[in-house]
Order: C-alpha cells, then structure tokens, then sequence
C-alpha cells in the first residue's frame, strides 16, 4: 500500500466526517425553523460542533500539506481562511438571540460549505483512482 | 380584478354596494389597462376623504351642471386649446376647479384672455373654497385647498382623477374609459406647470375619439374621482430664479400624531388603532405590485395600549367550552368569522376552514345570518378582547409578580444621590406593586462584593450576607432572598429605610456587575419576574467586565464603526438569552456620565422585553423627579408576565422580520418575560404568493400572558384590511406615523451593523424611491415639471424623515451625540410607541408668555390659544417665553426681551441677573402665572405619561447650553452640516427626479 493512496484515503474519510458535521448543523437549523426544537438547544447543538468543524478541516489542510498534495491543499485554503476570519471576528458561534434573523443567512453559508466539500470529495476520489492506478501500471 | 377590489375600500360601509350606481361600470373598463393608469384607484375612492360623505359633493356638480360648459382653457399658452366637446353629454367632467379660487396673486394664470372664456356657469363649481390661508393640509376634499402664494401649491385634484389630458396615456385607454376627467389643477399654476406643446391637440383628439367610439354610457357622471396628492413646487418653474420653497408653506404635523382613520371606518369591528396600526391600510395583492411600494410593509402593534376610561378591552371567559379556535390555524374566534349551517358551523376568516360550534357555544343564526345572541358576545362584536385562558395554556401555574432589585451601591451611586432616591421610591411605590397579596420582592446590592439580603417575614432586621468570591459565585440562601411582600412588608420597609445610610461611606469604586447579574439570575430562574439593574459605573470587576472602549472619534466613518455600538462581550447577549428562557425581564437605570457602555448594558433590556433608563450626569437635586416618576411608574403600570405574542394573518402573507425588544422563541413567536403598556412591537410582512386572490386580509395579534392578579389571559386583536391591486391606493391609505415607526426601527437596527451614515441613507433611499415610484404614477399624467409630488396621507413623511436623520441615535458622527446618549436612545426608540415616537421626532414648541400674562384666560382654554409652531429659529421671538416638548424634557426658552416680571413671577428672580440659570429650579409659587404654567406642564406630561418631561431654563443667548440643548433640535434649521428642511425637500426633489 503506497503512502499516497493511504493519505487520500484519510481525506477522504476528513472529508465524509465534515460533511456529517455541515449536515448536521443544517438540520439543526432546518428543526429550528419547523419549530422542532427550541433557538435554545438548536444553538447549543451547533455550537459544540463548530469548534470540531474547524480543527477537522485545519487537520485535513495540515494533511493535504505534508503529503505534498499542492492542489487539494491550495483548493481548500479559502475554506480555511474563510474560517480563520470567523474565528478571529468571534462570529463562528451561531448567536441564539439573533438566530431567527440570520437563519437563512446561516443556512446559506453552511450550504455553500457543503457543496465546496462535496466538489473536494470528488477531487479526492478522482486523486484516489487516479493514484490506485497509477500504482498499478 | 374588478371584483377583487373589496368595496369596502371605497365606501365607509363594508358591503361593496356602492353608493354610485354606475360605479361598477366604471371599473370596468380599467380593469383591462392596468396599472397603466395609475389611479384609476382613485375611482371609488370617492368619499374616503372624511370630507366627502355624499356620493360627490363636490366636483362633479360642476361638470354637470353644466354640461355644455363647452371648453375650459386650462393651460396658458397656444397649444393649450384642450377642448372638450361634450357633445356626449355628461361625461367629460371636467373638473375646473379653480376659478373660484382665483389666488388674487397675479400668478395664476386663469383662462388668458383669447382663449376659451370659462362659462358663467363655472362659478357654481361647488368646492369653490375660500382660499386657506397657508394651511398646508387642505381639508382633505376640499379643492385646490390652499393656492398658496406661488410656490406651494396643493392641487389635490381632489376631484377627479385625471389621467385623460394625456396623449401618449390616452392612447391605449381610449376605448375604455369614459370617465374622462382633467388634470384639475392647472389652472392655478401657470407660471410651473410647462404647457403642454402639441400634446393638446392630440389629447383633444383621443378625447372626442374617446367619447365617440368608447360609445358606453358616460358613467363618470356621478363618479367623484378623488384623487389626493399633493404636490410642492421646487424652484423649477420657468423663469423663475429662486430655487426656494416657500418656508411657511412646507407641511408640518403641528397637530401631532394622526392616526387615519379611513381603515376603521371602513372596518368598524376592528381593534382601535392605538393597538394595531398598518403602514398602509391597503395590502397589494402581488409581489410586483408590493416591490413598487418602496416603504415597510408591516404593522405596529401595541398590545397593551391603555385605553381611555370606557373603552376598556372587554374580558371573556369561555369556562368549560374552552375558547374558540380554528381547527387548523389556531385563530382565535373573532368578529370577523362567519356562522353557517344555522349556526352548527363556523368558518375561519383567516384559512376559510369550516369548524363545529361547540354545544354550549351554539345559538341560533337570525334571518340575516346573525347569531341571536350577538349583543352578548364582545368576542364577536369587539376587535378586542381579553380571553380568560384555561389550564391548557400554563405551562407551569401563573407566576406571582415579581421585583428583583440589583443596586449598585459604589461611590458614585451614593455620592450621586441616587441610592437613597432609588430606595425611597421603592419604598412608597410598595403599595401600589401589582398583584397583592402574591407580590414577591428581593434585593441584591453590589459593588466589589455582592450583599444578599434575608428579608425573611420572621426576622425583625434584615439580614445581610456578603459573598466576595466572584469567580464562583453561589447564593448564600436557598431561599428567603425572594419574599412574599406582603408577609415581610416590615422586614422590607425596615430595608430600605438603612439601605442609603447602611453604604453612606462606601468609598468602593469597583463594580462586579457580571457576578451580580449572575446570582440575581440564579435566585429568580425559579419563578422569572422583573429585574431591575441600577447601574452607575462601569462594570469592572468578575466576569462581564468592560473596558472603557469609550467613543473613538477615529471609528466613525470606518467599517469598524457599528462594533462600539454593540454588545462587547457576548455574556451580555448569554445572559439576555437565559433571562429571556427563565421569563425574566430585565429593566436597566444607567446613571453615570462617564462612559457605562449601554450598548452592552441595554442588551440585556433588549432581549428580555425591557427598557433602558439612562440619566447622564445623574444628581439626586436635578433629575430625582425624574427618576422618582420613571421608576414608580415601571414599578406599578400594568405589567403583562411571562407572556408571549403572535400575530396570524391570512393565506398567502407571512410576517418576515420583527423589530422591537422581544426575543424570537420560534419563527413568529415572540417571548415577552415582561412586557407592560409603554411598548409596542414592528413587525414587517411579505407575500409569499405571487398574487394574493382574498379580497380582505385579516390579522390576528394575540398576546397570552399572565395578569399581575395571577390570572392567565390572552388578549387578542384583530383587524381586517382590504387587498387592492392598484399602487396609487395604496399610497394613499399609507400611514405615516406606523411607517416612520418601522424606518426608526430598521434604521437603529441597520445602526449595529453598519455606519451611521449608511442607516440615514437607507431611509432617505427608501423615501426617494417611494416618491419616485409615486411621481411615475402620477407626474406625466399631470405634467407635474419640477413639482414634487406626494400623497396627502404621506404629507409629513418628509420632515419626518428628516428628523428621524437628525435623531439622537442616527444624527451626525462622533461630536453629534455621546455615545452612551446614542445607544440609550436608540433602544428607547426600538419600544416607544406611535404617538410618543412622532412626538419625539417632531417635538412641540409653544410660546406661553401671552397666555401667562393674560388673566382671563383658563387652563382649559389653553388647548385652543396654544398653536405649536415650526421648529425653527425664526419661530422664536426675543419677547417670547416657548416650551419646547419632546415628551422626554421640557425646555422653557427666555426670550431676552421677555418682560422681567414672568421669570420673577415663575422663578422669584430675575434670569437675566442670575448667574447660571441650569442652577435654577422650577417649582409652584405662589401666584397665578406660576400656577398657569405648572398646569401646562401638568397638561403636557399627561399627554405623555410614558416618561417624566424634566423643565430644563435656558436662556436667550446662554451658550453652549443653549446650542446644544435647543438649536440641535430645532431640526427644520440648518445645524452643523445638516440640512434644514428647505434643503432637505430640496434634495429629494433633485433624488427623485434624477432618474424620474
């Protein structure tokens, strides 16, 4: 088993893990606005996964860099930068009192995400196959 | 379409029958135009106006009797020949409506000699008014209401609409409309409006093609087009050099807030408009339609309102039945809801949803439909209502009242005098607290360490606990920190009695306000009830401390300019929050005048239903009073507990966005912990259809709460309004006092995000594009030029707009307010209701003096000597003695002519000789012009109660006092790189025409 196969098995695995996180906080948001549960718990749910969502990505960046994988690391640097900003403005908590007023502004941004992660999925399974087959000629 | 126009909103009686027999055949023919023509609105209108009672009073006489007036000249100059032929008959009536009127300055040129001579007949033109002085607000129907000199004109075309002068307009509607009515105002104008090269000949052309082959009946007959706007002439005029508008003649709100009342009329089992107020009493019914109407659509709600004496909200109670509510929608039963099935089934105004009428609620329908026992049902007579809920609307039994004092007893709070006031009106306001016998009442007082209190009914002392552990912080007592009042009535009065003298020589300056707030949390979040923050520093110590971030002039004009008005930690927001979860509603006092930073402060009232009370500069000698009256009232107004509000509305409309202190508990239900009868609630609606196909829309405010006599209640309004598919109605049933409410609001709101600058242009955007919008409606077809043009409902709009520009909140930069002053403000403006708010942005200004000196005169005739005058420097005359009211304060200006013995009189002094008149106070003496003037202000403060209105003396020439506390608020002046009206109507003007 070649290294290479190895670590884009493991983004891709980051990556399927972010994607869990991203939806989950969507259905959050999407319970809250069907009144299913309260601004209360919706905030909290989504709170607690914010901080995991950025190390998660940051470990995948961090991968994709060591492993010498340029492309995949350049493609998500936005991504991370994106959330570096909100981290550093305090905004990356959902804010429980205003949650109704950004709701579709926050759904809006978690949907971007998600579609940005589903592109990297691909890349990453492309990288795969195209790396299993290079191995194998 | 025809049919979609709900009668209703034609003709103060609901049923569309129309008064005019031909009406429906007038319709008609616009339908298939469209919005092409703009007003044909205005058709049905007839009689909204409250001056038009009869089916057409007014101006149609005029066209009739005389038909063969044969031709009016109504344009000076040679293409101006419009004539009309009526060899038709009737129909073209053409409104001429100002001969009468004839403005004895030469400007207005009437019928130039060579032309067409107005017949003998025209002077029976009917609404031939006396010329009004310059009373910009033309009785509403009458005619060309004021031919002001030159510039102001208001040619309220009240009569007929007008949309056939015009060629290119005519065109397409040629076929279809009879009525052929004349842009009525002409006339008068001469000098401004630009005649109309060419267009004539061919408009009389399409005219007589019009009556020949349109061929139907001329039903314009008896039609009373209406059409109100008005318009002001801005400097273009031809030839004319001065760019000026006449000062005197612009439109002011002198009589304060009027609410209209065409809606209620035309819905008389709607709830009072004190209650529930729309931005326009006519809802569009498409999303095009909704996006050309540029201003907030929405509602003002103020549940609580009070009501005058009579008027009470009637209480209902159901008992066993349980109260009536849609099946689907959960609206409650209103007098909107129709009986079926011979009173076995109701249906739902709001869905449409057949529901059964219980078995105890039955009763048999009358031939009309009618329930038999109707005059015994408020609910189905009254549009409000007060429903005694039963145990399926408590989630937990109702909650006694309850007050939770948190003092801050540092230095400054005593040195200031505050403590002792504090602790005094809370003493004699006990009596009065809502709720006896259930009242429960605790205190908490802070400063470098928390003191807890056991007020237990047992003790002859209260006892005090100190925790000075403010990084874990735990509440000393499970319980007997909160106590039933009456049971430890001594106990507490023995408390605030030592409470000043017990911190008289506290000379701690630090302030553990975030610790303070969490244990004043962890002892109410058990049953919620009311806290009161006292707070006269910064808070510096545990956790929630702040910086003196202070008012850096360097971040106004920045980006980062919104985040000092902000919350700077988000424990404020927390705690709001949590507050908010455990039905705890937070009031805030803010008494220093160095920086406390209200923008985090205020979070906690904003989100909890509170208030925010600020005194700048707080001293005991000055502002006592105030304070006395603001927290006593806090204190024992009727006070609504853990309550909560939703509005319902019709298929197809949602409410979008809410503004005011609530905090959202789902998408549209607002959590109120505490929320009393000073405050009311924005709320803006979308279309969620494209194209609504009710002709009515209902609204349903209901407010579930829980009384101070531990009763829980919902309080429900309901109103109705008609749909409508015509942008000039909706213009016209516009309500300027609930659309000003939504901007104030939106724009403090847009304040937290982004520049100053950026909130005041958001509103000036907002109006220009209303009016360009309405000036596409109407302008070509009156060939309006350079006139300005508005509806009449909107007439105050503008200025309004301008002092809303000139607010404390959104007024200027760094130097123009203080920040603390600007954040208090703000979150004053986000609760007040209507009336108060209008009166704040259009403060009062009366001159006195002659009605102190004159002995004849009686308090009550004041009402009728006294004449609010425009807030401008020229109003003021050096002789004179003015109040200034903004409903917050009083400012007493003396004049420096003003003869020696009023101030002696109202003062015991001469204020010319005194020193420093801010020193002085105002108190009854004993002769009758003292007695006079407390009873104005007497008066005054009764008309707002809401807060206590402070006498400020200034006096003529004192600087800076007098710049800052009356010049900067004389708002129709110039001041300090601001705009004066003049200019600022000028500026629209230019706006909207750009690209017009």
């Amino acid at each position: 088993m070649d290294w290479s196969i190895l670590s884009w098995l493991l983004s891709f695995f980051i990556l399927i893990a972010l994607i869990g996180i991203i939806i989950f906080q969507l259905m959050c948001l999407a319970d809250l606005e069907f009144d299913y549960i309260n601004p209360y718990d919706s905030a909290r749910r989504i709170n607690s996964v914010v901080l995991p969502e950025f190390g998660t990505l940051g470990a995948l960046c961090f991968l994709f860099l060591i492993s010498g994988h340029w492309f995949m690391f350049i493609l998500c640097l936005p991504y991370l930068y994106y959330n570096a900003r909100m981290y550093m403005r305090r905004q990356h908590l959902v804010d429980v009192t205003e949650i109704f007023n950004m709701l579709n502004w926050e759904k809006k941004q978690r949907l971007v995400k998600l579609v940005y992660l589903i592109v990297l999925v691909f890349f990453t399974i492309f990288w795969m196959i195209w790396s299993v087959l290079d191995e194998d000629t | 379409m025809a049919s979609e126009r709900p009668g209703p909103s034609t003709y103060p009686g609901r049923p569309a029958i129309s008064p005019f027999t031909a009406a429906p055949q007038t319709t008609m023919p616009f339908l298939s135009s469209g919005l092409v023509v703009g007003s044909e609105g205005s058709g049905y209108r007839a009689n909204t106006p409250a001056g038009f009672n009869g089916p057409s009073m007014s101006s149609p006489p005029s066209a009739y009797a005389s038909p063969n007036l044969g031709t009016y000249q109504r344009f000076p100059g040679p293409a101006s020949t419009q004539l009309i032929s009526s060899a038709n008959g009737p129909p073209t009536g053409q409104p001429v409506l100002l001969p009468p009127v004839l403005p004895s300055t030469g400007q207005h040129v009437l019928a130039p000699p060579g032309s067409f001579h107005p017949q003998p007949q025209i002077p029976s033109v009917p609404m031939g008014q006396p010329p009004q002085s310059l009373n910009l607000q033309p009785p509403r129907g009458s005619f060309p209401s004021s031919p002001l000199e030159s510039s102001f004109i208001a040619p309220r075309p009240a009569s007929q609409s007008s949309l056939h002068g015009y060629p290119t307009r005519q065109a397409n509607l040629v076929s279809q409309v009879p009525p052929v009515q004349s842009p009525p105002f002409l006339a008068h104008q001469g000098g401004y409006v630009s005649p109309p090269p060419l267009a004539a000949p061919v408009g009389l052309s399409s005219r007589e093609q019009m009556q020949h082959t349109g061929g139907g009946p001329p039903v314009g007959g008896i039609q009373n087009l209406v059409e109100e706007f008005q318009s002001l002439s801005v400097g273009s005029a031809p030839g004319s050099i001065d760019p000026g508008l006449d000062f005197k003649a612009l439109p002011r709100p002198l009589d304060g807030d009027v609410a209209p009342s065409s809606l209620a009329n035309m819905y008389p089992l709607n709830c009072h408009l004190r209650y529930l107020r729309l931005t326009t009493s006519a809802i569009p019914n498409s999303q095009s339609l909704l996006s050309r109407w540029h201003f907030p659509l929405g509602v003002v709600i103020h549940p609580l309102a009070k009501a005058p004496d009579g008027e009470e909200v009637p209480i209902v109670n159901f008992g066993p039945t349980g109260i009536i509510r849609c099946r689907r929608c959960r609206t409650y039963v209103n007098p909107y809801v129709t009986f079926t099935d011979g009173g076995r089934k109701w249906r739902c105004n709001i869905c449409s949803l057949l529901n059964d009428v219980p078995g105890e609620y039955f009763a048999h329908l009358d031939a009309t439909g009618r329930r038999i026992d109707i005059d015994q049902r408020p609910e189905l007579t009254k549009g409000s209502v007060e429903f005694v809920a039963p145990t399926e609307y408590m989630v937990r039994p109702p909650m006694p009242p309850l007050y939770f004092f948190l003092i801050d007893v540092s230095i400054s709070a005593v040195r200031s005098g505050m403590l002792e006031i504090v602790a005094k009106t809370i003493k004699s306001s006990l009596d009065e607290l809502p709720g006896f016998p259930r009242t429960q009442i605790g205190f908490l007082t802070f400063d470098s360490m928390l003191h807890f209190y056991n007020l237990k009914s047992s003790l002859s002392q209260p006892q005090m606990m100190v925790v000075s552990d403010l990084d874990d912080i735990f509440v000393p007592l499970p319980d007997d920190l909160l106590v039933n009042l009456s049971e430890s009535r001594n106990v507490v009065d023995v408390f605030l009695d030592s409470l000043p003298s017990m911190f008289q020589e506290n000379l701690n300056v630090e302030s553990a306000f975030g610790p303070a707030l969490k244990a004043a949390f962890m002892v109410m979040s058990q049953l919620g009830g009311k806290l009161l923050i006292f707070q006269s520093t910064l808070p510096s110590l545990g956790i929630g401390r702040l910086k003196l971030r202070g008012d850096d002039p360097r971040a106004y004009g920045t980006d980062k300019e919104y985040a000092i008005r902000i919350p700077e930690d988000p424990l404020y927001k927390q705690m709001a929050a949590d507050f908010s979860k455990f039905q705890i509603g937070v009031n805030v006092y803010a008494f220093s005048d160095n920086y406390t930073d209200i923008a985090s402060l205020g979070t906690l009232a904003k989100y909890t239903g509170g208030q925010v009370y600020y005194y700048p500069g707080f001293q005991s000698s000055i502002h006592g009073e105030k304070l006395k009256y603001e927290l006593t009232r806090d204190l024992t107004r009727e006070t609504a507990w853990e309550a909560v509000m939703r509005i319902r509305c019709g298929k197809g409309v949602r409410f979008t966005t809410y503004h005011g202190h609530f905090m959202l508990r789902s998408t549209d239900l607002l959590a109120l912990p505490a929320v009393d009868c000073d405050k009311a609630f924005a709320m803006q609606l979308s279309l969620e259809d494209t194209l609504l196909t009710t002709q009515t829309l209902y609204f349903q405010v209901a407010l579930l709460y829980t009384s101070s006599s531990g009763e829980r209640r919902i309080r429900v309004h309901t109103a109705a309004a008609p749909v409508v598919t015509d942008l000039g109605e909706m213009y016209r049933q516009a309500d300027t006092g609930a659309i000003i409410s939504l901007f104030s609001r939106l724009a403090i709101e847009k304040t937290l995000s982004y520049k100053l600058e950026d909130a005041r242009n958001f509103i000036q955007q907002r109006i220009v594009k209303a009016l360009r919008e309405y000036r596409n409606l109407y302008a070509v077809q009156h060939r309006l030029g350079g006139r300005m043009i508005y509806p009449e409902s909107l007439q105050f709009l503008l200025l309004y707009g301008l002092a809303l520009y000139k607010s404390v909140p959104l007024r200027g930069g760094y130097a123009d307010a203080q920040l603390d002053e600007r954040c208090a403000a703000g979150y004053t403006m986000m609760t007040l209701p209507v009336a108060a708010l209008l009166k704040l942005l259009y403060p009062r200004l009366i001159r006195i003096d002659e009605y102190l000196q004159n002995a004849s005169m009686k308090i009550d005739d004041f009402g009728k000597f006294s004449k609010s005058l425009p807030l401008a420097m020229q109003s003021l005359d050096s002789r004179g003695l003015y109040i200034y009211d903004d409903g917050f304060r009083f400012i007493l200006w003396f004049g420096k002519m003003l003869s020696s013995d009023i101030a002696v009189n109202l003062l015991g002094m001469d204020l010319s000789t005194f020193p420093d008149p801010s020193k002085v106070s105002l108190s009854e003496r004993d002769n009758e012009m003292s007695k006079k003037l407390i009873g104005i202000l007497k008066r005054f403060r009764e008309s707002n109660p809401y807060y206590y209105q402070l006498p400020q003396l200034l006096r003529q020439g004192e600087q800076p006092r007098e710049a800052f506390l009356l010049f900067a608020n004389l708002l129709e002046d110039q001041s300090c790189g601001t705009s004066g009206y003049v200019d600022w109507m000028l500026q629209l003007h230019r706006q909207i025409q750009q690209s017009a």
